[in-house]
């Protein structure tokens, strides 16, 4: 129960890494009037609740397809943050069920492909050869409980909650750069995929003899920028 | 550009098989379900006239993988074994890959078994996924004119909300095909006076229990203990209980005409 809460908070510290991201506009101005200042703090707070993208991936333990938005920020956007909703099909359950989903994505590297000398017009592809996502699903109906419900004994079931899953992946993007003259809704698409798996696969590894390709799941995405 | 993408994402999806990971609570059986109706016909048409039967009661296999798998190679080398009983958890956290794995563990033994609902197997949608992968959560079958009643007892996975124990159903039991067996054998996860047993009705499911023709014994699992005795006060019904996987030993059950033996085997 502990170091379920410990993982939680962990999820929701990496989510949040965001709020130190800036821009910095420096044009030179007229002079502001206290009110116009203001005026600009709060456009310039608000605007940063933008999304910056839309994403879709499927798979993941999210549900059969998932989309979303999702804000990525940084000096590079190496920080990315999204929100997805998915759905898991009936199959053999009583009915459907919705996920919503929290994943925090870090993006170390990039990678040009196309060289910096090209021309201006023939768009721009980049390779990021390592993703790392951690993030926090939930899955609704009354099936699954965030905490032990109090039917049970004290500690009855030793391990976190089944409506809470911690999942981590790891993956690559390809990422294409839409010339400026062919955009019309997004300036960037990226191509991804992942590998990954979630905490209770884990603790089934490490308390079985279960190997690890046993545990991981693939999953492809895209995501469409618009900032 | 945008529309092959997506086609191909389309396909992707339509594929999706063991490599993509949907939700761990996601309830699409694939392989073989509906084992318990299966193998009940198998064991019923197999064993209907013998005479000496040897049962063995395996019980909370959980996720020890390795003493699982140890157990059904003892299993199978003993050789003289009519058919095998799990008394449930099958499974820790109940998730769809987590009943695959048991499910392929209990596919390796050479006879017939069945496998009842322990309580861990309800969590989250568990419960629908037994239901798909082994059929219903009360069931009896008959052999070698002994009749084996498995029982659903994991009150507490209902919040005390269902019939568990389910004594309707033990009514049709009593008399249903009374022709066919002159004895019993009680089969349950949870046993009486235990976290997961619906304590109120200890004293009532005990009485009815004696309306069973011939009950010879119950066997429970749960409390990964291989304790055995009566649980009742002045009571001379003998409960025994089945030892979690971990543990290293099971119990083999021999019929014979004049009566019954338990063994205990440690492997």
């Amino acid at each position: 129960m502990r170091w379920n809460r410990y993982f939680i908070s962990m999820a929701l510290l990496a989510c949040s890494m965001c709020a130190m991201a800036d821009d910095s506009i420096s044009a030179q101005q007229p002079v502001e009037s206290k009110y116009e200042k203001t005026l600009h703090r709060k456009e310039k707070a608000w605007a940063s609740l933008i999304p910056t993208h839309f994403a879709i991936q499927n798979a993941g333990n999210m549900g059969v397809i998932s989309a979303g938005i999702g804000w990525s920020y940084g000096k590079r956007r190496q920080w990315e943050t999204d929100l997805f909703f998915g759905y898991v099909p009936k199959h053999d359950s009583t009915r459907g069920k919705l996920t919503t989903t929290l994943k925090g994505n870090f993006i170390p590297w990039d990678i040009n492909w196309t060289p910096k000398t090209a021309s201006g017009d023939a768009g721009r592809w980049k390779f990021q050869p390592l993703t790392c996502s951690l993030y926090l699903n939930t899955v609704y109906g009354s099936e699954f409980w965030k905490s032990q419900p109090g039917r049970y004994p004290d500690d009855y079931y030793q391990f976190m909650s089944t409506k809470f899953r911690l999942n981590v992946a790891f993956g690559q993007r390809i990422m294409f750069q839409i010339p400026e003259s062919k955009r019309k809704r997004h300036n960037r698409i990226a191509l991804y995929y992942e590998v990954g798996t979630c905490d209770l696969y884990i603790r089934a590894m490490f308390q079985s003899s279960v190997p690890l390709k046993d545990i991981l799941g693939l999953s492809i995405g895209m995501k469409f920028y618009t900032l | 550009m945008r529309k092959t993408l997506l086609a191909s994402v389309a396909v992707l999806l339509s594929s999706c098989g063991g490599v993509f990971d949907v939700h761990p609570y996601d309830v699409d059986v694939s392989g073989e379900t509906d084992i318990n109706k299966k193998q009940m016909a198998v064991i019923e048409s197999q064993f209907a006239n013998k005479d000496t039967l040897r049962v063995a009661f395996i019980s909370d296999t959980h996720l020890w993988h390795k003493d699982a798998e140890d157990q059904v190679e003892d299993l199978n080398k003993r050789k003289n074994i009519d058919f095998v009983v799990h008394c449930g958890d099958l499974t820790d956290t109940a998730t769809e890959i987590e009943y695959e794995w048991s499910r392929g563990i209990l596919m390796k033994l050479n006879y017939p078994f069945v496998a009842l609902i322990g309580n861990h197997d309800y969590l989250g949608t568990g419960d629908q996924i037994y239901e798909t992968m082994y059929g219903d959560m009360n069931f009896s079958f008959i052999a070698g004119r002994v009749k084996f009643v498995c029982l659903n007892t994991n009150a507490t996975e209902y919040d005390y909300m269902a019939a568990v124990p389910n004594f309707d159903w033990m009514e049709e039991e009593m008399v249903k095909d009374s022709t066919k067996f002159d004895r019993t054998v009680i089969v349950m996860h949870a046993p009486p006076f235990s976290d997961q047993f619906n304590n109120n009705v200890c004293k009532a499911f005990r009485r009815y229990l004696d309306f069973f023709p011939g009950l010879m014994c119950c066997v429970y699992g749960h409390v990964h203990n291989d304790d055995f005795g009566p649980l009742y006060p002045d009571d001379d019904l003998i409960f025994y209980g089945i030892d979690c996987a971990e543990d290293r030993n099971y119990r083999i059950l021999t019929i014979t005409p004049d009566g019954y033996e338990m063994e205990q085997i440690f492997y």
